[in-house]
């Protein structure tokens, strides 16, 4: 009877699976549906897919995308369990799961610059890391890129986390700054340094980024879908770095291409927009769009190790690859 | 077993082995599902997983330390929640035209998901202790309100008709009619303020967490240990049932005299 049961329970599972899989483009010219974990509120940040889609190198790609602004972790489950075949994820996440055991791997670097940054108000002078000893820092939380950026940060400064004071406000950097509860805070290049000053908040800010090169942001594969369909990422990535290059090449056609894309945007600071915009681009620009510096896996690895964040060294060719970017 | 002595059993304890049997069925349950269903550990781990991360978590001091951080919040903002729901519940229960004018804005204020204010709660009391007692005692604040109201308003008419005929004192009133009358139906509110409590310190600590249950929900989800995210709820989960199980010792205690009756 119970084996009845778990056929059953299994011929089920299947059946839902082989629903919610990919349909690889079989020449009929219908396109293949994917649901995207973005890890993300829609956000100005995400134009390139905009554009991507709205000039239609995704729909050449043979691919329909549906965006899904889900928590990161969620996107890189999803992933690991093989319910979805993409997610957008930071470079940390990828050896977090892998470490757990999900089947995942990295297969294009979108930002060749950790996105993170300590903020800090100007009257402090706080200009590199060694300026932090001693002080109070705010962040989001003792997790995510925030944490392991800082840590890096201090890494590289040879300074630990006994060298200054942590405190986890949650995703309230700019307005307990702004309320003057916070003088130091950990947030994302391209949103709280720009939110800060347009408030009229001189601030100073140092770049993870200008200190270690780090494995950032960028599009995560599940192991599933590169062995039975590396066409369809091959596709999925040439349609992405398309959409990427041409907003390198024309923000303010990207701007307005966005503008559809991100619900109540009229009535955001189109100023700051436009500099969140900028400073993304920034973070994306490289002589080759998509490449994983194999350096910044090793640096991430020895920040999560010295973060105790994972246990042991892994095999990072397995973490990442750069086998499907032109 | 035969049927003879399953009611044996039934009689002799309580019925208490069939809590038992429940639980084992449903670990059982949970470990043939993780064993033929195919669903990735980190998605569904195993009981065992749990139980060898619950082992390791209690081995290296981790759980006990941020059991100890959500424990504390959880007392204080019971307590204030008790405290404020008690007095105001009193007053609206003897003042229908407090009640009026409190009332609207009570109601409304448990139509307003605490999830959403809880960050604005941090920014307007601190990332401490503070605002997540707050949020804990708001939580905690409106079902034992209720059932004071409720509690009081059922004292009948009659015992303050015997109070009166003997001269006594409003305090004499309150704490000899009014405060053992209305425990039966308080207890009920209290019972379930004590499990929500639990949620509300949680929502607080996920807002900005650096210690506390909460905060290891969330390194374990950011770590994809889910056992760990497991080892938590069921942290949670107890500490849920302890306080239930002291809020029903409380009120065997206290409402003896009702059992005798």
């Amino acid at each position: 009877m119970f084996r009845k049961f778990v056929l059953i329970t299994l011929g089920m599972a299947l059946a839902l699976s082989a629903c919610g899989s990919l349909q690889s483009t079989n020449g009929t010219g219908e396109l293949t549906k994917i649901r995207l974990p973005m890890g993300y509120i829609p956000n100005i940040q995400f134009a390139p897919f905009y554009v991507a889609i709205q000039k239609g190198y995704f729909r050449d790609a043979g691919i329909e995308i549906e965006f899904d602004y889900k928590f990161e972790t969620d996107g890189v489950k999803l992933v690991g369990a093989g319910d979805v075949p993409f997610a957008l994820v930071s470079g940390e996440q990828v050896l977090l799961a892998r470490a757990q055991g999900l089947p995942v791997e990295y297969v294009t670097a979108w930002y060749q610059q950790y996105p993170v940054s300590v903020v800090a108000k100007s009257e402090l002078g706080i200009l590199i890391p060694q300026d932090l000893k001693g002080k109070k820092i705010g962040l989001p939380g003792l997790f995510g890129a925030s944490y392991v950026g800082l840590r890096a940060l201090l890494f590289d400064a040879h300074m630990s986390e006994s060298d200054v004071t942590l405190d986890a406000i949650g995703f309230n950097q700019v307005d307990l700054m702004a309320a003057g509860q916070q003088d130091v805070v950990v947030g994302y290049t391209a949103n709280e340094p720009i939110q800060l000053r347009a408030r009229g908040i001189p601030v100073t800010e140092i770049r993870v980024a200008d200190y270690v090169q780090l494995a950032s942001n960028g599009i995560l594969a599940s192991e599933k879908v590169i062995k039975e369909n590396p066409e369809l990422v091959r596709a999925f990535v040439g349609a992405f770095l398309k959409g990427l290059s041409d907003v390198i090449a024309d923000p303010d056609e990207a701007f307005k291409i966005s503008e559809s894309n991100i619900p109540n945007f009229s009535d955001l600071d189109a100023d700051v927009q436009k500099q969140v915009l900028e400073t993304s681009i920034e973070q994306w620009k490289t002589d080759r769009l998509g490449y994983s510096d194999p350096q910044a896996w090793e640096n991430m690895q020895n920040v999560l190790l010295d973060m105790g964040l994972i246990t042991e060294k892994m095999d990072l060719n397995k973490a990442y690859t750069n086998e499907f970017i032109p | 077993m035969n049927f003879n002595f399953i009611r044996i059993l039934s009689k002799n304890n309580n019925r208490n082995w069939l809590g038992v049997v429940s639980l084992l069925l449903g670990l059982l349950a949970w470990y043939l599902i993780t064993r033929y269903s195919g669903i990735p550990n980190f998605i569904l781990p195993s009981p065992l997983s749990v139980w060898t991360r619950l082992l390791k978590a209690l081995s290296d001091g981790s759980l006990i330390y941020h059991t100890g951080i959500t424990l504390s919040e959880i007392v204080l903002g019971l307590l204030v929640g008790i405290m404020f729901a008690t007095v105001v519940g009193y007053g609206l229960a003897k003042s229908r035209s407090l009640e009026k004018v409190l009332s609207p804005y009570l109601v409304a204020s448990q139509a307003i998901p605490i999830v959403a204010i809880a960050p604005l709660l941090v920014i307007w009391l601190g990332d401490g202790i503070l605002s997540k007692v707050v949020i804990c005692a708001l939580i905690v604040f409106f079902p034992v309100l209720v059932n004071t109201i409720v509690g009081v308003r059922a004292v009948p008419i009659a015992l303050y008709d015997l109070m009166n005929s003997l001269h006594a004192s409003r305090s004499q009133i309150l704490w000899k009619v009014e405060a053992p009358a209305s425990l039966p139906v308080f207890f009920g509110g209290l019972r379930v303020g004590a499990t929500l409590s639990v949620i509300g310190a949680i929502v607080g600590e996920l807002v900005d967490a650096e210690k506390g249950l909460g905060f290891l929900l969330q390194l374990g989800d950011f770590q994809y240990d889910t056992p760990m995210v497991f080892v938590a709820v069921f942290t949670l989960i107890a500490l849920a049932l302890m306080l239930y199980g002291i809020v029903t010792l409380l009120e065997k205690r206290f409402l003896k005299w009702q059992e005798k009756n």
